[in-house]
C-alpha cells in the first residue's frame, strides 16, 4: 500500500481555514491560549518558579491538546451540518488527507502560543538540542494522537449540540487530570497507567525523564507511539468517510 | 451514462432504502423525484461513492462504483443535500480547497476559480465570508465548484430546498450553466420541468415510472383529476384527500356527484407515480 498524501489540499486547506480564519477571527486565539497560559501561570505562582520547567513543557502539551480537542467541533460541524465531508469524499483525496487539513489548520492556531513558550523556554534556558528534538517529536505524536480523538468523537456524534459538552469533559480528562503540569511521581505507578489512555499522560512522563525533571520511562515513547498508531486508525474506521 | 442493477441498500436498522432497482439514465440532464425518504439521497450517495451498496452495483460512464471508486471521484462532483459552505471562508477560498483536493494546481485552482465566479455572477463576492451571502448564493457557490471542477458528471442532491422563489430561479439559471452530465434529485416538479431531459420518480425504494415529462403528461392524455374527501377504494391517499383520474368524458357525472374535478398539472405526475397508493 503506497502511503501518498495530497499536499496541495493539505496546505490550502491549512492556509485558507487556519492563517485565513485568524484574520476574521482574531478572538480564536486568545481562547487557545487563555487554558494552557492561565495553567502556566497558576503553576508558576504556586510553585514559586520551581515548577517553572513542568509548567513550560506542560504549556507546550497542552497548547497542542487543547487545540486538536477543539477540532472535534468542526470535524462533527463539517459531517453533520455543513455536510462539507461528504463534498469532498467524492474527490482525489483521502479521510487522512482531509484530517491532516483539519489539523494543519488548528495548528496554525496554536502557533502563538507555542512561540510564547519557546521564548520562555529560551530566556529560563530549559531546553539543550536533544530536548527541543524529543519535544518535537513528542508534539507530533500528541496533535497526531488527539486530532484522531477528536474525529473518533465526532463520528459516533449523532447531533452536533453533544459535541460541545463532551469535548469539554474530554478537555478535563486528557488535557488537566494528565501529569501535565505537575511532576508525575506525584502520582501513584497504577495512575499512571491508567492516565496513559490519555497520549497526554504518556508524552508528559517522558519529556520530565528527558529534561531530567524525573526518572525517564522510555516505556512511555512506545506507548506514546502505539495510542498514536490506534487513535489514528480508529479515527479512519469512524469518521464515516465511506459509509457501509 | 449511469446505469444501475440491482441495487440494493439494507441499513443496519433494517430500513430498506433501495429495493433492487435497475435502470439506465441517459439524458443530459436526469432529475430523480419522490418523496422524502423515497431513497433519492441513498441513491445518490452510493453513486458519489460515499455510500456501500448492501448488493447490486452501478456504473457511471463505464466505471464500476465498487472498484473504479478512485477514477469515478476525479470524474464527478457530487453536492450534499443541505450542504452549507463554511461560514467564514470566502467563496474564491472555498474553490481553491475544493479544487486543490481534486488534484489541481494551484495556479489551475485559481484559473478555474476566476472563471467560475464570473460565469456565476459571484466574482464581486469572491472575497466576502460566505456567511454574508444570501441561501441563493451560497448554493450557487456549490454549482460554482463544478462548473470549475469540469467534472464530466454532477449530481445535485436536492439543489433548491428551503430556498425562496427568487434564490430558485438563480440556482436553476447556474444548473444550465453546466456543460456536464447532471443527476439531480428534487421534490419540486416545476424544478425537474425546468430543468432535466429525463424523468424518473422513485417511491418505497423502488423506481416507478420513468420517461421525459412528454412521455410521462401522455399518460395523462384526455384525463381530469376528481378530488374525494370521503375515502374511496383504490384512489390515492394524501393526507384527508383521495384523488382519482378519470376520462373528461365523465366529469360532469363525477361533479354532479358532489366530487371536486380539475385541470390535470405536471403536479399530478408527482401525486401518481411519486407516492404510493392506499386502497
Amino acid at each position: 500500500m503506497v502511503f501518498k498524501l495530497n499536499l496541495r489540499y493539505i496546505l490550502a486547506m491549512g492556509w485558507y481555514y487556519g492563517f485565513s480564519t485568524i484574520t476574521r477571527g482574531p478572538s480564536y486565539i486568545i481562547a487557545s491560549l487563555s487554558l494552557p497560559l492561565t495553567m502556566f501561570f497558576l503553576v508558576y505562582m504556586l510553585s514559586r518558579g520551581a515548577l517553572l520547567p513542568y509548567a513550560v513543557v506542560g504549556g507546550f502539551i497542552s497548547m497542542i491538546s487543547s487545540n486538536a480537542l477543539s477540532s472535534a467541533g468542526d470535524a462533527a460541524f463539517f459531517r453533520l451540518e455543513l455536510k462539507i465531508q461528504d463534498l469532498f469524499v467524492a474527490t482525489a483525496i483521502s479521510s487522512t488527507d482531509y484530517m491532516i487539513g483539519i489539523m494543519l489548520s488548528y495548528l496554525v492556531f496554536s502557533l502563538p502560543g507555542l512561540f510564547i513558550y519557546a521564548v520562555i523556554g529560551y530566556v529560563y534556558r530549559i531546553f539543550d538540542p536533544f530536548s527541543s528534538l524529543a519535544l518535537l517529536f513528542v508534539l507530533i505524536c500528541m496533535i497526531v494522537a488527539t486530532t484522531s480523538i477528536s474525529f473518533i468523537i465526532a463520528g459516533f456524534l449523532s447531533h452536533i449540540r453533544n459535541v460541545w459538552g463532551i469535548t469539554s469533559i474530554l478537555s478535563i480528562v486528557l488535557t488537566i487530570i494528565p501529569p501535565i503540569f505537575y511532576p508525575y511521581s506525584y502520582l501513584p505507578k497504577y495512575a499512571i497507567y491508567l492516565l496513559a489512555i490519555s497520549p497526554a499522560t504518556p508524552a508528559s512522563v517522558l519529556m520530565q525523564g528527558v529534561m531530567g525533571l524525573q526518572p525517564l520511562q522510555m516505556p512511555m515513547a512506545a506507548i506514546l507511539i502505539a495510542e498514536t498508531a490506534v487513535y489514528f486508525l480508529l479515527a479512519k474506521k469512524f469518521m464515516h468517510w465511506r459509509e457501509k | 451514462m449511469i446505469e444501475l442493477q440491482e441495487l440494493e441498500k439494507v441499513y443496519k436498522n433494517g430500513q430498506v432504502a433501495l429495493r433492487g432497482i435497475s435502470a439506465s439514465f441517459k439524458g443530459r440532464v436526469t432529475s430523480i423525484i419522490g418523496r422524502n425518504g423515497a431513497g433519492k439521497t441513498t441513491l445518490m450517495r452510493i453513486l458519489s461513492t460515499q455510500l456501500i451498496p448492501t448488493s447490486g452495483s452501478a456504473t457511471i460512464n463505464g466505471m464500476d462504483i465498487l472498484h473504479e471508486q478512485d477514477r469515478i471521484r476525479k470524474n464527478l462532483v457530487s453536492i450534499p443535500q443541505e450542504g452549507r459552505p463554511i461560514g467564514l471562508l470566502t467563496p474564491f477560498e472555498h474553490l481553491k480547497i475544493y479544487l486543490a483536493a481534486r488534484g489541481m494546481s494551484f495556479q489551475g485552482a485559481t484559473e478555474a476559480s476566476q472563471y467560475a465566479l464570473k460565469k456565476l455572477e459571484l466574482w464581486e463576492f469572491r472575497n466576502s465570508p460566505t456567511d454574508t451571502l444570501s441561501g441563493g448564493m451560497k448554493r450557487k457557490l456549490f454549482v460554482a465548484m463544478a462548473i470549475a471542477s469540469g467534472a464530466e458528471t454532477v449530481f445535485l442532491d436536492e439543489p433548491t430546498t428551503g430556498l425562496d422563489p427568487v434564490s430558485r430561479l438563480e440556482v436553476w439559471s447556474s444548473i444550465k450553466e453546466l456543460s456536464s452530465e447532471v443527476l439531480l434529485t428534487t421534490h419540486y416538479m416545476e424544478e425537474a420541468m425546468a430543468l432535466s431531459d429525463d424523468i424518473v420518480f422513485i417511491d418505497n425504494g423502488m423506481i416507478i415510472k420513468k420517461g421525459t415529462i412528454n412521455e410521462l403528461l401522455m399518460d395523462f392524455d384526455g384525463k381530469i383529476r376528481v378530488e374525494s374527501t370521503q375515502p374511496v377504494s383504490g384512489w390515492t391517499r394524501i393526507g384527508n384527500t383521495y384523488i382519482s383520474y378519470v376520462d373528461t368524458d365523465s366529469a360532469s357525472a363525477y361533479v354532479r356527484k358532489g366530487y371536486s374535478v380539475k385541470q390535470v398539472t405536471l403536479e399530478d405526475l408527482f401525486v401518481r407515480y411519486g407516492v404510493q397508493i392506499e386502497s
